[in-house]
């Protein structure tokens, strides 16, 4: 963010000070925190404000530690309060952090105690245990005196590993390893309830030489750097909103290059990139980490812009998704405005606009909801997919101190309760959904109008197509006028609008009383519908009253279309074991009728 | 004449949020109501950001006063 419009902002919230308005002051800092518009030294700057304002309830904070902790009240009241949680900070002295808690018996126990250690008493002694011992004597001495303030302990880290060097430093006697068991230790000893920041992680996901700043500790006896102390305090942020509000439930996500990659209602449901390539293997991996936030408890949600049968066709029909339909808690496909999509999943779950995490590649949309929705976190969504799972980790929307068997059954009780709520419509399973489309079909002969999107779809068309045999216009031509082939396209169309012309099956005569299927091909946009299954109907019926009374088919692998390899085979024609390729035969009369929801369009011809 | 002064003087009044504050080389930290022990290492810090410099540990413990600030920041710049 540039200094003007930091500039322009304190200004504005200056003016608003002057002139008594405090809400709109507020207000103003909150969305530029939540926005992460502040640098350090800015967020510092907010915090100072926000420690003078009346923020209404407060959550009262005391933060105690083995270091200086001066500078930790306006950034954790900042951070906070972009996330909408109201805190009241105050720190106590350098290393008194034992008198400290003791003055809890005489003023009255905070909410939340925060304790910050320092290495240095850890690393003084020669044996390791007893150091251990010592300090963790120490601190759960310091938590005894607590009075009922929940806790959010911090873990020990230490800038350089010392004399011994770094690999001597990890075994027993090393600066490394003595840290690394303590935190272990402490964790482990940790009261039920109380949360554990992993300074050690936060360091490392700095940078370590980035979080410390080594004149900090002879200045002012505060180890950390400006960008060191931020991260430190988003984390005691997330663990204090973890012990008290508790941490949000949903993860509300967009559909269109959130999920997959590419526009559904373009490139249909197996067109969608969720594998094979970088940008789809991206996608792939951050619907694997959605499904662990489900598994774990959170719940997941979809609001897209899409027609609800596009948004939800993958999940049924792509084998190559994640998640299926069944890991959501709330569904919202349409044509409205984001912010209404997640106003009535909100609703549907009956949770607060504070529960809801958004992620939408769009910018647009993001914007839009921030500015609707201030109570909604909207996480900063990167432009490339693989980035995605950190994106989301980074704002540990989701930090919470114990897993209960009740979060890992909560998924499913909404999920249960989602599945009530729309049991007329879509969700009622696969066959419930498919009856719901209300599909028709218009099965046809060519004709010389539908001759061009017939040749577009030979030549364009690759996962259900048995031979991609691209053939011209000439040719298809040719078809079209043979009394002896059958040539036939489909049409098809559903409640949710008209597909057009999707679907093409051309049959030739073979030897005796044999039809041939030279080609059969059908758009991806309405495979995993059954629609195959009412042409193939169509195509052996109009192959009886033609007088044939054998069928005979050729499958040629191309390398994209797999998943129609067993179709014959599945439709009940036997392998022909003696002839090359891949070819299948049955007598017409032995083929049973393949089920299919797709309903015969008034328009269509009846032989 | 360096640019230093009227520089530090947007970094002072972004600093102590007070867009009125007016300083010169003989401001100390006496005279800045919210000038503490605290806020010089704030300050300190903001120096560092908007001259690109860095200030070695030992430069800022003893400044006497806005002039000697500039001094120190001014030979940084120049190295």
């Amino acid at each position: 963010m540039s200094d003007d419009v930091v500039s322009t902002l304190f200004r504005a919230v200056s003016d608003r000070r002057r002139a008594g308005d405090w809400p709109e002051a507020l207000g103003l800092l909150r969305d530029a925190i939540r926005r992460s518009l502040l640098a350090p030294g800015d967020l510092e700057r907010a915090g100072r404000i926000l420690l003078q304002a009346p923020l209404g309830p407060t959550t009262s904070v005391r933060v105690l530690g083995q270091v200086t902790t001066t500078w930790i009240p306006p950034v954790l009241t900042a951070l906070a309060w972009g996330d909408g949680i109201a805190l009241a900070v105050t720190t106590g002295g350098f290393d008194t952090v034992l008198q400290d808690v003791e003055q809890i018996s005489v003023d009255g126990a905070p909410d939340v105690l925060v304790l910050i250690p320092s290495p240095d008493r850890l690393l003084a002694g020669d044996d390791d245990a007893v150091s251990i011992a010592g300090e963790l004597a120490w601190w759960e001495a310091v938590w005894a005196r607590r009075s009922g303030a929940r806790l959010v302990q911090l873990g020990y880290d230490v800038q350089e590993v010392g004399p011994r060097g770094v690999g001597l430093s990890t075994a027993s006697g090393g600066a490394l390893r003595r840290t690394r068991d303590m935190n272990m230790t402490l964790r482990d000893r940790l009261p039920a309830g109380g949360a554990w920041v992993d300074v050690d992680r936060i360091a490392g996901d700095v940078g370590r030489r980035a979080f410390y700043d080594p004149r900090g500790l002879r200045w002012s006896g505060q180890p950390w750097s400006e960008a060191g102390l931020v991260a430190l305090c988003h984390h005691a942020r997330a663990a204090i909103r973890a012990i008290t509000t508790g941490p949000r439930k949903v993860l509300v996500l967009d559909l269109d290059d959130t999920l997959w990659g590419g526009v559904v209602g373009e490139v249909g449901a197996q067109g969608v990139a969720v594998r094979d390539t970088p940008e789809g293997e991206g996608y792939r991996a951050f619907q694997q980490h959605c499904l662990g936030l489900a598994r774990r408890g959170v719940l997941l949600a979809v609001a897209s812009k899409n027609n609800p049968d596009d948004a939800r066709e993958p999940f049924f029909s792509n084998a190559s998704m994640t998640l299926k339909l069944t890991d959501f808690a709330a569904f919202e496909a349409s044509w409205s405005a984001k912010s209404e999509s997640l106003v009535r999943i909100a609703t549907q779950l009956r949770l607060g606009l504070d529960s809801l995490v958004f992620f939408d590649d769009n910018p647009a949309e993001r914007d839009h909801v921030r500015q609707m929705l201030p109570d909604v976190c909207v996480v900063d969504v990167p432009d490339d997919p693989t980035g995605y799972v950190r994106a989301l980790e980074a704002g540990l929307w989701f930090e919470a101190v114990a897993l209960t068997a009740e979060d890992e059954a909560r998924s499913a009780h909404y999920q249960a309760e989602q599945a009530r709520v729309s049991a007329a419509a879509a969700h009622d399973g696969v066959e419930g959904w498919l009856r719901s489309l209300d599909m028709q079909a218009h099965v046809a002969p060519f004709t010389e109008p539908t001759l061009e999107r017939v040749v577009q779809l030979f030549g364009k068309t690759n996962q259900f197509n048995l031979t991609t045999r691209r053939h011209t216009v000439d040719q298809v031509r040719a078809f079209a006028t043979d009394p002896d082939t059958i040539a036939l396209a489909g049409s098809v169309r559903d409640r949710f609008g008209d597909h057009g012309l999707v679907t093409v099956i051309v049959g030739v005569p073979g030897t005796e009383g044999t039809i041939r299927v030279d080609s059969w091909l059908m758009s991806c946009r309405v495979i995993g519908r059954t629609v195959e299954h009412h042409v193939w109907a169509a195509f052996l019926s109009e192959a009886r009253a033609r007088g044939y009374t054998r069928v005979e088919a050729e499958f040629i692998p191309t390398g994209k279309n797999a998943q129609v390899g067993t179709m014959y085979a599945s439709l009940g024609l036997s392998r022909v074991e003696d002839r090359e390729g891949h070819w299948f035969a049955a007598a017409i009369d032995d083929i049973p009728t393949p089920v299919t929801f797709v309903g015969v369009s008034p328009g269509s011809p009846t032989r | 004449m360096s640019d230093t002064l009227p520089r530090l003087v947007d970094v002072f009044r972004r600093v102590f949020d007070d867009d009125t504050l007016q300083i010169t080389p003989a401001t100390t930290a006496g005279s800045v109501e919210a000038w503490d022990s605290v806020m010089h290492i704030t300050l300190m810090m903001a120096c560092e950001k908007a001259f690109g410099v860095r200030f070695r540990a030992g430069d800022v413990a003893g400044l006497k006063d806005v002039g000697e600030l500039v001094g120190v920041i001014d030979r940084l710049r120049t190295r």
